[in-house]
């Protein structure tokens, strides 16, 4: 293994991934900003649905390019041991952490968009502002094309570095760490399914936000039923994301009180109010009820977005900025 | 007849009682959780070397301040079990006897998790009967919702919280962790499906008789 080599390799990488796509983060961004600007004219109608195409075909794009990019960190972040001087294993980051997760989850909502407006269509004057919001913070908050993965690449690259330094101690220490990442982070089957199905729920309770909206300014059942058919399709992989999570956090995390970390706790209070609203949709037939219901849906939409900014603000475990 | 209807208004009154202690359950630890978070955002910034020497106090007086709210979680879903087979008399009955049962564990063992976990393994029983019956498509176990195939999803998710409930007060550290978390997860994941997606199954079903004939 040469340090420099891999170095120069990862810099040539991350060349060609901004060559091809700083276009398309560009694009994205225009379009994204176009289609929230035209979301609630009606005259534009047709636009809207023409731009809502050209921002999904472009968010596509850029994961397919995300995806060789991915394919080719993997196939070039050798770890090696200082000690024994073998390859250890590659690094395979998810496509889904650091700079990526609001872009993976503006596809998601892109998707289905597509999917709903078919059948509801006058929700998708919400539904593409906010897929407008978020595709504009993929691209300005994350950068996934001009400023890759900064924290991983911030921890190889100093591993390279350390490697590279000839000081033993500091090539180990530099070692341990980037083993640590791989075994309990980068290279776990847990990180492949866990946060997509995290974000499929949100794509899917953005949706029932919208819908829940509607239906509190309109008051028409119809929006109640749409609301709680996509907060069930989220409240799925949810649940089963967030259990999946939990051998991952004993083995990962054992010793620490995981449980009050800053994400963990909004995530399990987001659940805990999805699971509330679900309960409370049982009694809808009761008078009124359906205000509380839906300020529920609300209130737990609301502390999805927190769930998500939790990240990037309050320390703990889940603080990947 | 009168008697039915009294009967079935009392469950009813009841299952909106227990749905009410549960919302407000899950409600109150949301509201921990979120204020905790909001500390740590505060602490972090304000206090120095929080992460270091102040964290462990805060999870000491988050973990108590939470402790009899996930207590009276675990019992109130306990008694969720018992609801579907039980009258209202019967039921009561049966839940404290399964109180009862839970405070003799703790008591002879010395450890409130003991107790936890004899009460969690009384509710998981009471729910494998209730979701047999309702598979057989005996009358005795009632629910809130309608049709076979969302009981039975209904029956099995919660028997999958109730086994999941186990593996978090007892089997954390024990060898067995592992596979009974994943029944647990299979369980809650194919009755979520089931009750939220029995009306595609049901319709799958007929137009395939309607085929057949």
């Amino acid at each position: 293994m040469n340090p420099v080599s891999i170095d120069t390799e990862l810099t040539a990488l991350l060349q060609a991934l901004a060559r091809v796509g700083g276009p398309i983060q560009w694009a994205l961004l225009a379009s994204a900003v176009f289609l929230g600007l035209v979301s609630f004219v009606p005259s534009l109608e047709k636009i809207r649905e023409r731009t809502l195409w050209v921002v999904v075909g472009l968010l596509v794009s850029g994961e397919v390019a995300l995806v060789w990019f991915h394919w080719r960190l993997y196939e070039i972040t050798a770890v090696v041991s200082p000690v024994t001087g073998e390859t250890t294993g590659h690094v395979a980051v998810s496509l889904w952490v650091e700079s990526e997760k609001l872009f993976v989850w503006a596809l998601i909502l892109g998707l289905m968009a597509l999917f709903a407006k078919r059948h509801r269509p006058e929700l998708m004057p919400g539904v593409c502002f906010s897929l407008a919001l978020l595709t504009i913070g993929a691209v300005l908050w994350g950068q996934p094309f001009t400023d890759p993965l900064p924290q991983f690449l911030g921890q190889y690259r100093g591993y390279l570095a350390a490697t590279a330094s000839g000081d033993i101690n500091a090539a180990v220490g530099a070692y341990q760490g980037m083993e640590g990442s791989r075994a309990y982070y980068y290279n776990t089957w847990y990180m492949w399914i866990h946060p997509p199905l995290l974000f499929i729920s949100y794509g899917a309770f953005v949706m029932s936000f919208v819908a829940t909206l509607f239906m509190w300014r309109r008051r028409h059942s119809a929006y109640e039923e749409t609301a709680y058919r996509w907060a069930r399709l989220g409240y799925l992989p949810l649940t089963f994301g967030m259990l999946l999570g939990f051998p991952w956090a004993i083995l990962a995390w054992q010793g620490d009180s995981w449980w009050w970390s800053g994400k963990v706790n909004m995530s399990i209070m987001m659940w805990l109010l999805y699971t509330a609203y679900l309960h409370g949709r049982l009694y809808l037939r009761r008078k009124g009820m359906w205000r509380w219901v839906a300020l529920l849906a609300m209130l737990s939409f609301l502390v999805l977005v927190l769930t998500y900014l939790t990240t990037y603000i309050v320390p703990g475990a889940h603080s990947y900025a | 007849m009168n008697s039915t209807h009294e009967t079935t208004a009392h469950r009813r009154s009841w299952d909106f009682g227990l749905t009410v202690a549960t919302v407000v359950l899950l409600g109150g630890l949301g509201l921990q959780s979120f204020v905790g978070t909001l500390y740590s955002w505060w602490a972090t910034r304000q206090i120095p070397l929080w992460q270091q020497a102040g964290y462990y106090d805060f999870v000491d007086v988050m973990n108590a301040i939470a402790a009899p709210q996930v207590l009276a979680l675990v019992i109130v879903m306990g008694l969720c079990v018992p609801k579907r087979l039980f009258s209202r008399t019967a039921l009561v009955a049966v839940s404290a006897g399964m109180i009862v049962a839970g405070i003799v564990a703790w008591a002879f063992t010395g450890s409130p998790a003991e107790g936890l976990t004899v009460y969690l393994v009384l509710a998981a029983l009471i729910q494998v009967a209730v979701v047999v019956m309702t598979i057989a498509g005996a009358r005795g176990p009632s629910y809130l919702t309608e049709g076979r195939l969302t009981k039975i999803g209904s029956g099995l998710l919660h028997l999958g919280f109730v086994i999941f409930a186990v593996v978090v007060v007892a089997l954390q550290r024990s060898p067995f962790m592992e596979p009974v978390f994943w029944t647990s997860t299979v369980l809650i994941t194919a009755g979520t499906i089931l009750a939220f997606y029995a009306d595609k199954f049901a319709v799958r079903r007929t137009r395939r008789v309607v085929a057949e004939d």
